[in-house]
């Protein structure tokens, strides 16, 4: 997939982010949809091209967040690159792995923001967003994984197999 | 070879763009080229919010359904503004019993009600992450909007302006970790501060031991520290903490603003606040 569709896709994805998502919460917190795209990516494509998706991703989030500039554009990285670990078995039956791995991604995208956000010199509740935000965020992440890397792996197999051109 | 060695300085390259772009952010040089690019996604925020609205239209299909909702609407802003009466009567009796007992009221209570100007900012946009909470309003700069400018609504205290660009501002929620406010209960007037936490709720803390905090109690902006006006409402105290061993009272606030519903906000701009706000000196977010 070129970049002139990924840099759109992505925008998209991180202006849903900032205007419907949140209004779609379950159990107080709502979906990563940006995230959910770097995490399927990475695992379709691999981490070289997931840590593009996630910087261009990060971008785009940091734009519309009020958060020091760079904290989601890290995160996402972050995110992108350690997607590896699943790198190209999610396909077939391998659900389990494309679960875990978006659970994990999101407890390691959060953790990253929130030291980000600290480093800013704003105050972090680490306990109090662990246990009611993060934990709760990436177990609905994980359930709805396999919504989005079914969406992407359409894309990729339409689209993207020729991988991205830098 | 070459290809394969640049591709792999790629996430590195990444990481440190990224990092520059933090450094250049703190040191406030992004905001020309964050106004830029506001201009670009300030509409396709606005459009989108329109479509979510209009889709929520939609699903209200039957006509009987809308007659009641807007009926219940009705009746929810005139409980709202006999609420926000009520209260405020009971606020002008208490100061009254008070300022009696005051000789130098003039000096405790120096005339800072809310005055001047409001601009009313529709919500555009929400934080995409669920660990901050901020929302995105379609005033700014242009419509005389500066930096911690009190926001509220009919129902209470919102927040308070945390960035402008030309056209549009951001909002800071008193749900925020990072948010504080200096409070004060009507009833018992005791003080404390309302910190957000993780899950969006409000803490009252910092309350004196010998402070009277009961459940039921309404929850004021106090003035102090100068951020906010003072008698803004918050909301009502739904749970106390009171433990002899420690130094303070903790207390569980029910805002009465609706943040999951906000839609049309006031920013107060007869209001001059002190450039920074509270800092938390503990850091102690729950």
């Amino acid at each position: 997939m070129t970049i002139y569709l990924v840099v759109p896709l992505l925008v998209i994805g991180a202006v849903l982010q900032a205007t419907i998502v949140p209004h779609l919460t379950i159990g107080g917190v709502f979906a990563d949809l940006p995230l959910l795209i770097v995490v399927s990516w990475s695992l379709l494509r691999g981490a070289r091209e997931g840590v593009v998706w996630g910087f261009i991703a990060g971008l785009a989030v940091d734009l519309l967040s009020g958060a020091p500039f760079g904290a989601a554009t890290l995160s996402l990285i972050a995110v992108g690159f350690l997607s590896r670990v699943g790198e190209g078995t999610v396909f077939g039956t391998r659900v389990v792995l494309l679960l875990v791995t978006t659970f994990l991604a999101t407890i390691v995208y959060d953790l990253v923001f929130l030291l980000i956000v600290q480093i800013s010199g704003q105050t972090v509740a680490w306990l109090g967003s662990l246990l009611r935000v993060i934990l709760p965020s990436a177990a609905l992440n994980a359930v709805l994984s396999p919504i989005i890397f079914g969406m992407m792996r359409w894309l990729y197999t339409r689209l993207g197999r020729e991988g991205m051109e830098l | 070879m070459g290809r394969e060695r640049l591709q792999n300085l790629v996430p590195v390259l990444l990481i440190l763009l990224a990092l520059i772009g933090f450094v250049l952010d703190r040191a406030g040089l992004l905001q020309p080229i964050g106004d830029l690019l506001a201009r670009g996604t300030t509409p396709l925020q606005e459009a989108m919010n329109l479509i979510v609205s209009q889709v929520g239209e939609l699903t209200q299909t039957a006509r009987d359904l809308r007659d009641l909702r807007q009926r219940n609407r009705e009746l929810e802003a005139q409980n709202a503004s006999l609420l926000l009466e009520n209260v405020r009567l009971r606020e002008v009796e208490t100061e009254a019993t008070l300022l009696r007992d005051l000789l130098d009221f003039s000096q405790v209570y120096p005339s800072f009600d809310i005055r001047g100007a409001h601009v009313v900012g529709r919500v555009i946009g929400r934080d995409p992450s669920n660990l901050q909470r901020y929302i995105t309003l379609d005033v700014g700069r242009e419509d005389g909007i500066v930096r911690n400018m009190p926001v509220v609504t009919n129902r209470g205290l919102v927040g308070r302006i945390s960035e402008v660009g030309d056209g549009w501002s951001r909002v800071l929620l008193i749900t925020d970790v990072s948010s504080l406010v200096n409070a004060l209960t009507q009833s018992t007037r005791a003080s404390g501060l309302i910190q957000g936490q993780a899950d969006g709720s409000l803490m009252m803390r910092d309350i004196p031991q010998e402070d009277v905090a009961s459940v039921g109690d309404t929850v004021f902006t106090s003035g102090l520290g100068g951020d906010f006006p003072r008698q803004i409402l918050i909301g009502q105290i739904t749970k106390v903490e009171r433990k002899d061993y420690e130094l303070y009272q903790v207390a569980t606030v029910q805002p009465t603003v609706d943040f999951d519903h906000l839609e049309v906000v006031l920013v107060i701009t007869g209001f001059e606040p002190i450039e920074e706000t509270t800092e938390d000196p503990s850091g102690n977010g729950q």
